[in-house]
């Protein structure tokens, strides 16, 4: 029962830590990017590869990750976002995001493989530490300090405070003077950054699979729509509960009905409290 | 020439090219080179008997599923666990395999069909996604990871070619079906749900109830797309049903073009013709659709079939004909007097 508690929550924070990345590109372009998991995904096969394929070091290792996954959030607002937002139709970005999204993770399959390969150890432990192994608790930290520290970066910086514009009304903030696309530009890069060093830190939880990315996508957005859009606490709170209730109903009913509980989870909240629980309502669009 | 006759001149050719295309389609499996072209061909057939129904979705309303895997993987095991497992009437089991298919749409667009875009098209991945593990978890009913093996249909059409035919005969059922909904009142409905709700709204389109209604329908289809595709098969199991395949059927609408028929036809031809003909494209697989999902996105939104126009628009410009406007005061005198009077 404890081992469920703790493994749950550990994978309830690689979900928060993707529901943070889905909040920073969600407040400067108002986007919900289908690549958001895509980046852990890369962080993680991207350390493995720098550390058993070229013997780096953990630090510079840990390094490549945040910085192949900050080039992966570059590429998504050059390729993705740009373009389509210029244009008024609604929703194109999803569909250039997921055709990104399934190009990187159709790649990553091609060259790394489909099979999950292990992630070598980040610290020096022992094996036998049993639940106080480091891959329980490197994401609920990680995930922790991602979030304060957006905290910290939106009420203490600038450029913070420029996010927090945008993501109040983007036009107001462009009559401002405020260099709207290259802030975009930057949100990306930052969440990118953050989905790398997510995906590395969980790299020992999840393997180095390259199917992940789907999965942490949809998970995260539920983490997200529970929690709240646009609520760092509230992607943190939907996490965890979403990890760990997974968990548990694993360990009482089987594995084989996850991803219909934490679907279920997500329709019962939107039902009773449809903005989440963190959330601000919405205005109607009349 | 008088405009009435140029009218009926078009509407000849057009008579003519449908009956041209339909007599080749359905002298196909004399003229087909080998068993495993008819194969493919059948397999499109299946493949668009359900993407039909998917286009007034995507295409008309707009609402992006990229979950319909889950209900083709349900028609399909209902059609295998009724036919096959307990034996009854195949025709029987196609019907309810199209129910269930239907039932199962209505229950999945009634809450999801609520949400904004982006949880719309999460909440369908999720479901086929659920559905891929409740085949696993219900293993006494659906062979888990080892599968079903799925009956023929009864001569004539245990066949490839009457197998085929029969094929061919649903996809032309359901092409007219969706063609009646998209010309008329619904189709309209549905493109203006699509471009904006709210005006939608404002001119008294009942979005959610004419969305539901597409997305029944393309339940339906679903559903029987997924027998037809599991006779094909002759043996399914989950990895016959991933959700690659979803992406697949939503690429296909998204390259065709919105808010068309043929479009969305063509591109399901080429789309699954193409990783068949050349085994560079099919080891790239997904890679290969995602890059043209990307590239039609960016350059053509509104599809493949708009670059067609475009050129045949430069080839043979239309006439334009131009009507000059004079002022007749004559007859503007008559009807002032006329109102006077």
């Amino acid at each position: 029962m404890l081992s469920a508690l703790i493994a749950g929550l550990a994978t309830g924070a690689l979900y928060a830590a993707a529901a943070l990345v889905y909040n920073v590109m969600f407040s400067t372009s108002k986007v919900l990017s289908v690549t958001t998991g895509h980046t852990a995904m890369l962080g993680g096969v991207f350390g493995a590869w720098f550390m058993q394929a070229f013997g780096l070091p953990v630090p510079v290792a840990l390094l490549g990750s945040i910085g192949v996954g900050a080039l992966f959030g570059l590429l998504t607002d050059f390729v993705a976002i740009r373009r389509v937002l210029s244009r008024s139709d609604e929703h194109l970005w999803l569909l250039s995001t997921l055709a990104l999204a399934t190009m990187v993770q159709q790649a990553i399959a091609l060259w790394w493989g489909t099979e999950p390969k292990p992630f070598p150890r980040v610290i020096a432990q022992d094996f036998g530490a049993g639940l106080l192994d480091q891959k329980y608790w490197l994401p609920v930290i990680v995930a922790i300090a991602l979030a304060v520290g957006l905290e910290l970066f939106y009420r203490r910086t600038l450029y913070g405070k420029l996010f927090v514009a945008m993501s109040e009304d983007i036009f107001a903030a462009r009559a401002r003077g405020i260099p709207t696309d290259r802030i975009r530009m930057l949100s990306y890069v930052m969440a990118g950054a953050m989905g790398g060093l997510a995906g590395f830190a969980a790299g020992q939880l999840t393997f180095a699979y390259f199917a992940l990315g789907l999965t942490l996508t949809l998970n995260g957005f539920i983490a997200l729509a529970v929690g709240g859009l646009g609520s760092n606490l509230g992607a943190l709170v939907g996490g965890a509960a979403l990890g760990i209730l997974s968990s548990i109903a694993t360990y009482y009913v089987g594995g084989e009905f996850q991803q219909t509980i934490s679907v279920g989870l997500l329709m019962v909240v939107l039902l009773l409290k449809p903005e989440g629980l963190f959330g601000t309502r919405n205005v109607r669009p009349v | 020439m008088c405009g009435r006759c140029e009218r009926e001149q078009i509407e000849m050719k057009r008579l003519l090219t449908v009956i041209v295309v339909a007599a080749a389609l359905i002298t196909l499996p004399f003229w087909a080179g080998d068993q495993y072209q008819l194969h493919i061909a059948a397999l499109i057939g299946a493949y668009w008997v359900l993407i039909a129904g998917l286009n007034l979705v995507v295409g008309f309303s707009g609402q992006l599923s990229v979950g319909h895997v889950g209900l083709l993987a349900i028609g399909a095991y209902a059609f295998a666990i009724i036919a096959g497992t307990h034996g009854i009437d195949p025709w029987l089991a196609l019907a309810a395999s199209g129910g269930i298919g239907a039932l199962c749409g209505f229950l999945l667009g009634l809450p999801s069909l609520r949400l904004p875009g982006f949880y719309f098209a999460m909440a369908t991945l999720a479901f086929a996604l659920i559905v891929t593990e409740l085949v696993l978890a219900f293993e006494g009913l659906t062979g888990g990871g080892v599968g079903l093996s799925v009956p023929s249909f009864p001569a004539p059409f245990d066949t490839s070619e009457g197998n085929y035919w029969l094929i061919l005969g649903m996809a032309a059922l359901v092409t007219w079906l969706t063609w009646n909904v998209a010309r008329l009142m619904w189709g309209r409905g549905l493109i203006a749900v699509r471009d904006s709700v709210v005006t939608a709204q404002a001119v008294g389109v009942p979005v959610l109830h004419a969305k539901l209604a597409a997305f029944v329908f393309s339940g339906l289809t679903a559903g029987l797309g997924g027998a037809l595709f599991a006779v094909i098969q002759s043996y399914i199991t989950p990895d016959t049903f991933l959700f690659e395949l979803g992406m697949f059927f939503f690429v296909c609408i998204i390259i065709g073009g919105r808010g068309s028929i043929i479009g969305p036809f063509l591109g399901t031809v080429v789309l699954t013709a193409l990783p068949e003909l050349s085994a560079p494209l099919a080891k790239l697989g997904n890679f290969f659709y995602g890059l043209l999902l990307l590239l039609v996105v960016l350059l053509l939104p509104e599809g493949i079939g708009r670059l067609f126009q475009i050129v045949l628009e430069r080839l043979r410009p239309r006439r334009v004909e131009s009507v000059p406007i004079a002022p007749q005061p004559e007859r503007l005198a008559a009807a002032i007097k006329v109102g006077q009077r």
